[in-house]
């Protein structure tokens, strides 16, 4: 390789590591920042939600509902529809749950009974000790 | 590989032919050096001052609630937050350098006589634009420093008989500043001064490349020659902008930015006053707040003029005597050196300005 050349060569590797040293910390600076939310179980008191009530909140930055079944007991299930993100409501006459955006049908412990969601809802472990619901 | 893209493009859209006609046959006098294009700088500052700031408002929030939490959050927790703001920050303070240099070195080599009239207008407007892109930048941190800062500068106006009043109340957009403020000051810095500084530096630079750079050696044009357009002066030497001017644009521009990356990793605080480190309290008034060194002189004339009126009148006709200082200077004569009264002006302005300067921090 001739000198001229290599000169060039390297004023071209100056060149484009300076534009990659730019754009690297700007493809990472434009990258969502990923924040965990810190765990904190939520506790409730289980006069706040009588049979056949239910009862909204949020456990660990993600919308949830706290359904209290006459039979089935406390069932906490994230309220994020599987299909496209929709946040599901409770339909207390057919005590099932909806989502408003495509008419997605889940049963109270989150199976989907019709419409488009590939999987049921996510369902967040509780227990209940001490007249308290402890979520998380 | 660069070679191919280039001969891709080349072959369709003739770069090659434009480079040579048209910027290779700009020339630029050959007693210019780096100092005389310190405006092409200053374009390549403002474009990394843009890339920075459209970076910085992915994530800023202009809401007197969230604006300083979102900026501890830039700062702290997005990638390399910390870097594009210390740029931004520094950035503006190279930009207002270069501003005051290349309007000096102009007014030096009479670079506002005819034809370049308009020039000197559109560049001493744009001088003006650039201040209010600090200003208004300083109040979105919505820090204590930012806040008072702006209190102080917004109020201003106020002074001026009748509609000084008027003047301040629409640029707080309220009683005192406000979530209203921040809105606007938001809107003015990244919408409305960009939109009237790019269509500014369109005009400056398009006047530049219809009458050339002026040179020493090159005569005043006549009052009948300006009748109709005579081109570009012919110089008895000159440079080419491609590639000469332009690459020696490129290396001031670099020196620029190794001042930048200097700044930001030897002085990790960039200069900024310890309240800008404090949310903004709108009922507590921090001790010494000074505006930055740049608008330290109008600000100790104002502060030290006990007459505000006399002080606002100072203000508006050097500004008046500033922008239209291409019409009022009449003389044929083309050399500041060979004008002893205007240098001693010259002189004197620029010994107070410093004085100034330095009062006013104080």
């Amino acid at each position: 390789m001739k000198r001229r050349d290599f000169l060039k060569s390297l004023f071209h590797l100056l060149g484009l590591s300076t534009i990659a040293s730019f754009v690297y910390p700007a493809i990472k600076f434009i990258a969502p920042v990923k924040v965990s939310a810190k765990f904190k179980p939520v506790e409730l008191d289980v006069k706040l939600i009588p049979a056949g009530e239910v009862y909204k909140t949020t456990f660990m930055d993600i919308p949830i509902i706290v359904i209290h079944h006459p039979k089935k007991g406390f069932i906490a299930l994230s309220r994020v529809c599987t299909h496209l993100g929709c946040l599901v409501d409770y339909d207390r006459s057919e005590s099932k749950l909806i989502c408003p955006c495509h008419g997605a049908n889940f049963t109270v412990e989150g199976r989907v009974i019709s419409g488009p969601p590939p999987k049921p809802l996510q369902r967040v472990p509780l227990i209940v000790k001490n007249n308290r619901i402890i979520i998380g | 590989m660069l070679k191919r893209v280039y001969n891709w493009l080349d072959g369709r859209y003739g770069i090659s032919d434009f480079l040579d006609k048209q910027l290779g046959r700009f020339y630029y006098p050959g007693d210019s050096t780096g100092w005389d294009n310190l405006g092409f700088v200053m374009i390549v500052i403002f474009t990394v001052q843009a890339i920075t700031g459209a970076l910085l408002a992915l994530y800023y929030v202009p809401e007197p609630d969230q604006a300083f939490e979102s900026i501890i959050f830039i700062m702290n927790l997005t990638n390399f937050g910390w870097l594009f703001r210390a740029m931004h920050i520094v950035g503006a303070h190279i930009l207002v350098a270069l501003l005051f240099i290349h309007t000096f070195v102009v007014f030096y080599r009479a670079g506002y006589k005819r034809p370049r009239e308009l020039n000197w207008i559109t560049g001493s407007i744009t001088f003006f634009i650039i201040m209010l892109f600090c200003i208004t930048g300083l109040l979105l941190p919505w820090s204590q420093y930012g806040y008072w800062v702006t209190t102080i500068l917004v109020s201003i106006p106020s002074m001026i008989p009748f509609v000084g009043e008027k003047i301040t109340e629409f640029l707080r957009g309220d009683q005192y500043v406000s979530g209203a403020t921040l809105m606007r000051f938001y809107g003015f810095h990244i919408a409305l001064l960009p939109l009237i500084f790019i269509t500014l530096i369109a005009a400056h630079v398009f006047i530049i490349f219809r009458t050339g750079y002026s040179s020493y050696e090159d005569e005043l044009v006549s009052k009948d020659e300006l009748k109709t357009y005579k081109g570009r002066p012919f110089y008895k030497k000159a440079i080419p902008f491609y590639p000469d001017v332009l690459r020696r644009i490129l290396k001031v521009s670099l020196l620029c930015m190794s001042i930048m990356f200097g700044v930001i990793t030897f002085n990790l605080d960039l200069g900024l006053s310890e309240y800008a480190y404090i949310k903004a309290d709108p009922l507590s008034t921090p001790l010494m707040v000074r505006p930055p060194w740049y608008l330290l002189a109008p600000y100790a004339i104002i502060r030290e003029v006990p007459d505000k009126m006399v002080a606002i009148t100072i203000l508006i006709l050097l500004t008046v005597l500033f922008i239209f200082w291409s019409f009022i200077d009449f003389s044929d004569k083309k050399r500041l050196i060979k004008r002893p009264i205007l240098l001693g002006f010259f002189i004197a302005g620029l010994i107070s300005w410093v004085l100034f300067t330095i009062w006013g921090g104080y």
